[in-house]
């Protein structure tokens, strides 16, 4: 689960980390009003609420946003209302939203704050080393990425521990590497401790501040951050699931998760039932080798519940993007019988008015085949993922 | 031989009384796996499934001699599960369990460094030798004896690889899945090396995936071995469109961001026969026949 960069900021101030004065807002009017409360005079920096990076050099679809991007500096109380009311509403693109953008609904409003020199800080868990680790690197044009590709040796790797303590040895190492001035010591002590802390108490699977900036007397602030957090922790975390801000998740989405299954939406026009991501996977290369695509898919992987997995199916059948229907089921700990129980339910409830393509394998196979073949609804059989896409196929092209 | 588990393998179930335990430790058992007993704290002293019961792992394991477990306990409890595994020095312990803290893998992997104790998983279908030993929820009907390795990241693609592997006229020595999980157990390096190791295994077949370094790092290693069999190799995920996280730190560690073909390249580079579907291991394994 993924938080916007204010609630993020909210977070971390309990972990003794500082960021500039801010306040979120819902209307040009008000914030108009919070941009006095969060500092006395301009400049201020407007920020889109989306989760996403490189908001900055975003752009927004809609003519009346104007050219700037997401994150927008303004000097006096009229242009914070009048940017804001800009982008309110406004759907904005970056490298990371994809080309359907999204929809700004608050915009979060910042003191200024001049800063010396900035960094990129993040940590992240290196999936090789099994390790919690720490990246540093200063990068003068904010690129990190292009840094990564052409320069990984300016970028600092970390090990932390799982404790919460990062030692002064490791501090020291980092004020080298970033050739950070003496005075700043005190506050990247607080700072990287913080997140360490931050990091294992709010169950994260991932925290950045890109950048932190250093002003003259030394304190370093999170000018940005970004949290994500562990969806198999949040049990532990009652508090912080409150975040969750699902105005961009779509209805069928949504639907899914509320049987424990995960559904996504594509540009092509099978709707395919899986469980197993690997299966999705090369369900949808298969479709592509041949020339189609999916519309989406839901992937029913753990399911042993029947109405559950009813539900899960109509999210599909009920698609009107969906001109054919594959369902290609391993049964392992899923049940193939469950599966065929779940399609009749589903189909006697949302009507089955495409071609259905089935392959079974595995546990339960043969009674859900029987019990299919009783049921007498029209599904095509096929023995292998390959003679299914291409059946499937062959009967949407008849159906045009 | 096979590798990890065979039909001597003694092996004790962690949790065994759940309803989704009691069906899978029994298909094993069926199976011809030598299940020697189960744990769950408190029904210690009854029997399930004619398996003797004890209230802790080492109880069992000191009555037993068990040198693996299989472990039907959810993600809540797989922190202690796997610590009762490693106290109790076993060789080899399988979690099946869906949506572990990725903080509580963390710590498991701290904890089993340096330990003799492997773990597969979690989130795997776990492993089986056919006609030895099955520990995890792998279906039981779909496996034939015999030379090639298999290890997947994917459940699904695991049995599809499988059906595969029949479909040349061959079969399998063992089956590992590795769960694709942010942190993991074994990886594809330990299982490889396990099967170059192994006088059973004559080729082997890898199933990578989207997102992770797990496979840049088997082709990696691999390319430096010097007595290596022959490794199919398939990742899937080509089709599926580019899906950023929402920060950078994730593509600093792979060097920017990472595609299918860029780990098909690294695994062919490696010296690695890399397929492009699945089906195609049918026709790569009767090539190297």
């Amino acid at each position: 689960m993924n938080i916007h960069e204010y609630q993020a900021k909210n977070v971390l101030k309990h972990f003794g980390i500082s960021v500039p004065n801010g306040k979120i807002a819902y209307t040009p009017k008000e914030a108009s009003a919070v941009a006095v409360e969060v500092s006395s005079h301009g400049p201020w920096v407007l920020k889109a609420q989306i989760q996403s990076g490189a908001r900055q050099s975003g752009f927004f679809l809609e003519k009346s946003a104007g050219v700037a991007g997401g994150i927008r500096l303004v000097k006096n109380r009229r242009a914070v209302a009048s940017e804001t009311e800009k982008m309110l509403g406004n759907t904005l693109v970056t490298i990371q939203t994809g080309p359907k953008g999204k929809v700004v609904n608050k915009i979060y409003v910042e003191a200024f704050q001049k800063v010396k020199k900035s960094f990129y800080l993040g940590l992240t868990i290196d999936r090789i080393t099994s390790e919690l680790v720490l990246l540093a690197a200063n990068v003068p044009d904010g690129n990190i990425i292009e840094k990564a590709i052409n320069n990984p040796d300016e970028i600092l790797h970390l090990s932390l521990n799982t404790l919460g303590t990062t030692s002064q040895q490791q501090i020291q190492h980092i004020m080298k590497f970033l050739k950070l001035p003496k005075r700043t010591l005190p506050h990247l002590e607080q700072l990287v401790n913080g997140l360490h802390k931050a990091f294992l108490g709010l169950d994260a699977t991932m925290i950045e501040i890109n950048p932190v900036g250093v002003t003259s007397s030394g304190e370093l602030l999170a000018l940005d951050a970004k949290i994500s957090l562990d969806d198999n922790a949040l049990f532990r975390h009652p508090d912080i699931a409150t975040l969750r801000d699902d105005s961009d998740l779509d209805e069928r989405k949504l639907q899914a998760r509320r049987y424990k299954f995960t559904y996504h939406d594509f540009s092509g026009s099978v709707g395919c039932i899986v469980n197993g991501d690997g299966l999705a996977l090369s369900t949808m290369d298969l479709l592509k080798e041949k020339g189609s695509g999916a519309a989406c898919f839901i992937n029913v992987k753990g399911g042993v519940d029947k109405d559950k997995i009813a539900n899960g199916i109509k999210i599909i059948m009920t698609n009107p993007r969906v001109e054919g229907i594959l369902l290609n089921i391993l049964g392992g700990f899923v049940r193939c019988n469950l599966i065929a129980d779940g399609i009749i339910a589903a189909a006697a409830e949302a009507g089955l008015n495409v071609p259905m393509v089935i392959r079974f394998e595995g546990t339960n196979k043969d009674m859900a085949h029987e019990i299919l073949n009783n049921s007498h609804l029209p599904v095509i059989w096929a023995d292998t993922q390959e003679e299914a896409v291409d059946k499937l196929l062959k009967e949407m092209e008849a159906a045009v | 031989m096979a590798i990890f588990v065979n039909k001597d393998t003694l092996v004790v179930c962690q949790g065994i009384t759940g309803t989704q335990a009691s069906f899978h430790v029994k298909n094993s058992l069926d199976y011809g796996t030598k299940v020697v007993a189960g744990v769950t704290p408190d029904k210690g002293g009854t029997l399930h499934l004619g398996l003797p019961v004890f209230n802790t792992l080492q109880e069992a394991v000191k009555e037993t001699k068990a040198t693996a477990s299989v472990m039907y306990v959810p993600a809540s409890q797989l922190k202690a599960a796997v610590r009762e595994a490693v106290e109790a020095e076993l060789d080899l312990a399988v979690s099946i369990a869906a949506d572990v803290p990725l903080r509580d893998m963390l710590e498991i992997k701290a904890m089993l460094r340096g330990c003799k104790t492997k773990l597969i998983g979690p989130n795997t279908p776990g492993i089986i030798t056919p006609d030895e030993a099955r520990l995890g929820i792998f279906p039981v009907d779909i496996h034939k004896k015999g030379n090639i390795g298999v290890v997947s990241r994917s459940s699904t693609l695991t049995y599809e690889a499988v059906l595969s592997i029949n479909r040349a006229g061959l079969g399998q020595s063992t089956v590992v899945g590795l769960g694709d999980d942010i942190l993991i157990g074994v990886d594809f390096i330990d299982v490889i090396s396990a099967f170059n190791h192994d006088d059973e295994t004559k080729a082997i077949v890898m199933i990578g995936q989207l997102s992770g370094p797990f496979e840049e790092a088997a082709a990696e290693w691999y390319k430096r071995q010097h007595n290596k069999k022959p490794v199919i190799a398939f990742v899937a995920g080509d089709a599926m469109p580019f899906d950023h996280n929402m920060g950078y730190a994730g593509d600093i560690l792979t060097n920017g961001y990472v595609s299918v073909q860029d780990k098909k390249d690294a695994l062919a580079d490696a010296g690695m026969i890399v397929v492009n579907t699945v089906s195609d291991i049918t026709k790569a394994l009767v090539n190297l026949k």
